[in-house]
């Protein structure tokens, strides 16, 4: 009974963060539950979708870039990797993994108010759990993947167990930009509205749909370039693509700059929305 | 101890929000850049500490800051300066449900719910059958909850919140949610919560829960604490600092003061509070739904020291409440009119007083009775005597040792559905309850456009102990030596000293019209008028277009007895009686011609018997027994012509009866429009010796 349950004054402290969190697992799978069933319900087809967006997504971009716009991709075609559906496809789950994780993130914090402001309750675990409802369409969009590439007359191999450490960074750095963009969200809500737009930007500026080659090998001045690899994913799904496709270790350079923006922004968040977090009912 | 809830110092300031304010009017940029200072003060520097075990209630007018301390104690927010220190796990009741995901089935919700509460799921399964029994949601529960009713969410949501076994709970009005039944079940439940020694924080208008519940109450206004004392104090200090509101007038005379408060009134004596925490209030029921006077909009058009008049526009009826209190030494009249808008359908009108638990004893027409304890498992209201003892004053008395005083009630109805019960509430209301209750029956619940009296109250503390009963009916009652006649609901009960003369239907009358007796007790008696020597009662049939006007007065050895019949019209009887029903102690019987003994009752007859064999025209009868004192009644020259008769009653009723009969002769009982004589006479009563 004399243990201290709650103090005030603790709150806003970091080091319970992990504590609270391992507490909260449970919660956590089951906000991950409820999002799911809110996302598909009542849909004829439920999670079948996760196969038929990804999927739908790819044939329109592969009819777009290999007809309509076949001159300007020519150099994509050229070089003698996989098929541009299976490349495609390889950076498109990624992204939208990431892309589908901020975006429910960012207004997590707002579409929970009901949560936010009526019980206490580790409140990182709405934008993690935010995160981490993609990853379910994320495994389901893998195995298309897989199935693809060696329909397409490729192969696989244990390479494959890296794919894993390399989406580890990602995740970290999606959790990062997911805390610190839900608390932005909850005090100006114009960052729900700029996020929309900035990830549209991100899935041009990233290595989505073209290989990152195709950046490096383009006439343009260097400072676009760097500006360019300043983006942590173009780093991030060029790996994917070298354990997929070249069944190798990932270049190592390519991962620093990725990981340490993951630090950086997982840290940042995490200290941010601790901060912010106990006072955020104020400004629901 | 420990305190398990400790608020230090804490002050909480909210920010106002930054953008424009409204979607229209350019970008607000001033707004941007001035917003951030424009700040909201909602608590300045608020101690204090519970104790485990302990309730506090928090009361305030709206916006005073008790929802913020609430949350600040929930944790959802953090105070922008000071210390919250919890030593235990909070159950929050507030806004029930809420946090439910429509999509989601009940149980996947029960358990999204506990989980937010800090509960593992293995901690929720060994609850999970409890939780769905305690709601009664029974197969719906694998069902999403957006098909469920309101009240089922609710009924959810409050289960959850008790079975995830905390060591606090934080109401806020939670109780006013959900269906009867449901709140019935919740308020028996906090009264368990609190018996098992569970801590409870609770906000709510309703002063008579918080008064019940806690044990000690906190007052805030304008984000500071003002008062922080025991619920009796907190109380009677948050009435009194509400006195410049427009709906609240504090007045008084002698030792009594009265404090109406928006649709509720308090009253003290001698600085002691005499009604309830939840006060003097009515309701009304139209359509089947409740309106209270608490909720409607009050302003008091006329005070004066001692007087007071308030008028309340109802909420949701075209009702205006006119209440009109005089405080004259000591005593409150409160008169209650209404005046309806446009013609209003009204089923039901209650006038509830409230009354501490200290009463102990009710005093109610012949009647009297024990309030018996209020237990925690009362979770509804237990009428202790109903409207059907139709006297129109009664009494409370305290108990032992309980410094209240002695309280008279006396209603005036200017309506004749009203009648009075006392009841006790359920537990969290813990307190007695007389109320003024109306029902009206579906042809006549429609109030017309305008002004309806409904009754007048007089509350009277200043009657002593020894002489409550007999003011209890005193303008009921007609003295003459030892003798005295009390008329109550369409009968006179006789009395020698103390000792009852009569029993079972007293004196009373009766007439046999198209084939149904008219008992004077079924007739509609309105309000006693004193006159020379004694009183007169007017009743009027419901059923056939006649009244009965009674006169009692003293007489000689006796009472004075003159009883008219007031028809409409041309009204036909078959036959009438005035009877006298006395105690099977009574064995002898006597009339003009013959006399005889009653013999003893005959268990197989159903009716009753007469005992007479000559049915001839007479003046008197009379009947004796050993222990009690002789009646007789006399018929005098002013009486129509009528036959005594003595009869026994049936085994079950166990009495005997003495009847001035006037059987149908042809013709003779027909009554001309008008007012003519139904019985006149004496009733002497004599003890044996004397005679």
């Amino acid at each position: 009974m004399n243990t201290v349950v709650y103090d005030s004054r603790e709150e806003r402290k970091l080091h319970r963060l992990i504590l609270d969190l391992v507490r909260a697992r449970e919660l956590l799978l089951d906000l991950v539950w409820k999002d799911l069933r809110v996302r598909y319900r009542y849909a004829a087809m439920g999670f079948l979708w996760a196969v038929i967006e990804p999927l739908a997504f790819t044939v329109i971009l592969t009819f777009i870039f290999t007809f309509v716009f076949a001159d300007r991709t020519a150099p994509a075609q050229l070089t003698d990797g996989p098929p541009f559906a299976v490349m495609l496809l390889c950076g498109l789950i990624f992204w939208q993994c990431l892309s589908a994780s901020l975006a429910t993130a960012t207004t997590s914090m707002v579409t929970n108010k009901n949560l936010v402001t009526k019980v206490r309750f580790a409140r990182e675990v709405i934008p993690i759990a935010a995160c981490c409802m993609p990853l379910v369409q994320l495994a389901i969009g893998f195995i298309l993947l897989l199935a693809t590439h060696l329909a397409f007359g490729g192969s696989v191999g244990g390479t494959l167990l890296f794919i894993p450490m390399v989406f580890i960074v990602q995740f970290v750095l999606t959790i990062g930009a997911a805390l610190f963009l839900a608390c932005a969200h909850v005090h100006y809500r114009d960052v729900g509205s700029l996020i929309s737009v900035l990830l549209i930007l991100g899935f041009y500026a990233s290595p989505v749909f073209y290989p990152l080659e195709m950046v490096r090998g383009a006439r343009v001045p260097q400072w676009i370039v760097t500006a360019y690899m300043a983006n942590p994913m173009a780093g991030l799904l060029t790996c994917y693509r070298q354990i997929v496709f070249e069944q190798r270790l990932p270049d190592m350079s390519l991962l620093v700059w990725p990981c340490i923006c993951a630090a950086l922004a997982f840290l940042f968040g995490a200290l941010l929305f601790r901060r912010l977090a106990p006072t955020m009912s104020d400004y629901l | 101890m420990t305190p398990i809830i400790e608020v230090d110092n804490v002050s909480k300031v909210f920010p106002a929000r930054r953008g424009p304010r409204a979607l229209r009017g350019g970008l607000g940029l001033r707004d941007w850049m001035q917003g951030g200072r424009k700040t909201f003060k909602a608590l300045r520097d608020i101690t204090l500490s519970v104790a485990p075990g302990e309730s506090l209630g928090i009361i305030g007018r709206n916006g005073s800051g008790k929802s913020t301390l609430l949350s600040i104690i929930a944790g959802v927010t953090l105070p922008t300066s000071g210390r919250v220190t919890i030593r235990g796990r909070i159950a929050s009741l507030l806004e029930l449900g809420a946090g439910f995901s429509p999509v989601l089935t009940g149980r996947e919700n029960i358990y999204l719910n506990a989980g937010l509460m800090g509960m593992r799921h293995a901690q929720v399964d060994e609850v999970f059958d409890d939780i769905v029994a305690f709601s009664g949601i029974g197969k719906f529960i694998d069902q999403p909850v957006e098909t469920y009713s309101s009240g089922m969410y609710v009924r959810i949501g409050f289960a959850v919140a008790v079975h995830t076994n905390p060591d606090i709970f934080l109401a806020d009005e939670v109780l006013a949610v959900g269906d009867a039944e449901f709140q019935r079940k919740c308020r028996q439940k906090i009264g368990e919560l609190r018996e098992q020694g569970k801590t409870i924080v609770f906000v709510s208008h309703d002063l008579g829960i918080v008064n019940t519940l806690c044990e000690r109450v906190v007052l805030l206004d304008n984000g500071r604490m003002l008062q922080r004392d025991t619920a009796q104090q907190t109380i009677t200090y948050y009435l009194r600092q509400v006195g410049q509101e427009k709906g609240v007038h504090a007045f008084g005379d002698a030792e009594t003061e009265v404090i109406h408060c928006d649709g509720r009134v308090s009253v003290f004596h001698e600085r002691r509070e005499i009604s309830a925490a939840n006060g003097f209030t009515m309701d009304i029921v139209s359509l089947g739904q409740n309106h209270s006077s608490r909720d409607a909009d009050w302003e008091v058009t006329e005070k004066s020291e001692r007087d007071c008049t308030a008028v309340g526009k109802m909420a949701r009826l075209p009702i205006t409440l006119h209440w009109e209190f005089v405080c004259e030494s000591g005593r409150l009249l409160w008169r209650i009119a209404m005046i309806c808008d446009r013609d209003c359908p009204i089923d039901q009108i209650t006038v509830l007083l409230m009354l501490p638990t200290g009463y102990a004893r009710w005093l109610y027409g012949d009647l009297t009775g024990i309030f018996p304890d209020i237990a925690p498992t009362d979770t509804s209201w237990n009428v202790l005597v109903s409207p059907e003892a139709k006297s129109t004053e009664t009494a409370a008395l305290p108990g032992a040792d309980v410094a209240l005083p002695p309280l008279m009630f006396r209603m005036e109805k200017h309506n004749t559905f009203f009648g009075l019960l006392w009841a006790n509430t359920e537990y969290l209301m813990y307190s007695r309850v007389l109320s003024a209750q109306a029902r009206f029956p579906e042809h006549e619940n429609i109030f017309s456009a305008g002004r309806h009296d409904i009754m007048e109250l007089t509350i009277d503390p200043n009657i002593p102990l020894e002489s409550i009963s007999d003011h209890v009916f005193s303008s009921r009652t007609v003295r003459s030596g030892p003798v005295s006649a009390r008329f109550e609901s369409g009968c006179i009960r006789l009395y020698w000293n103390d000792l009852a003369l009569t029993t079972y239907l007293h004196v009373y009358t009766s007439l046999l019209i198209e084939h149904l007796w008219n008992d004077s007790q079924s007739l509609q008696w309105r309000s006693i008028v004193p006159i020379d020597g004694g009183i007169r009662f007017t009743g009027e049939s419901r059923r056939f277009p006649f009244s009965q006007e009674w006169e009692v007065m003293e007489g000689e050895q006796g009472l004075q007895l003159r009883l008219w019949l007031v028809a409409q019209q041309e009204l036909m009887v078959q036959e009438c009686h005035t009877t006298i029903v006395v105690p099977a102690e009574y064995q002898r019987w006597e009339t003009d011609h013959e006399q005889g003994v009653f013999p003893p009752h005959d268990p197989d007859r159903p009716n009753w018997k007469h005992c007479n064999q000559s049915y001839a025209p007479g003046k008197r009868i009379a009947a004796w027994s050993e222990r009690l004192p002789s009646i007789t009644m006399e018929a005098d020259d002013t009486c129509p012509e009528v036959r005594m008769t003595a009869i026994n009653t049936s085994l079950q009723e166990n009495a005997r009866a003495l009847q001035a009969l006037r059987p149908s002769d042809v013709g003779r009982l027909r009554f001309p429009a008008g007012r003519t004589p139904y019985f006149s006479g004496n009733i002497r009563i004599v003890l044996p010796d004397a005679t």
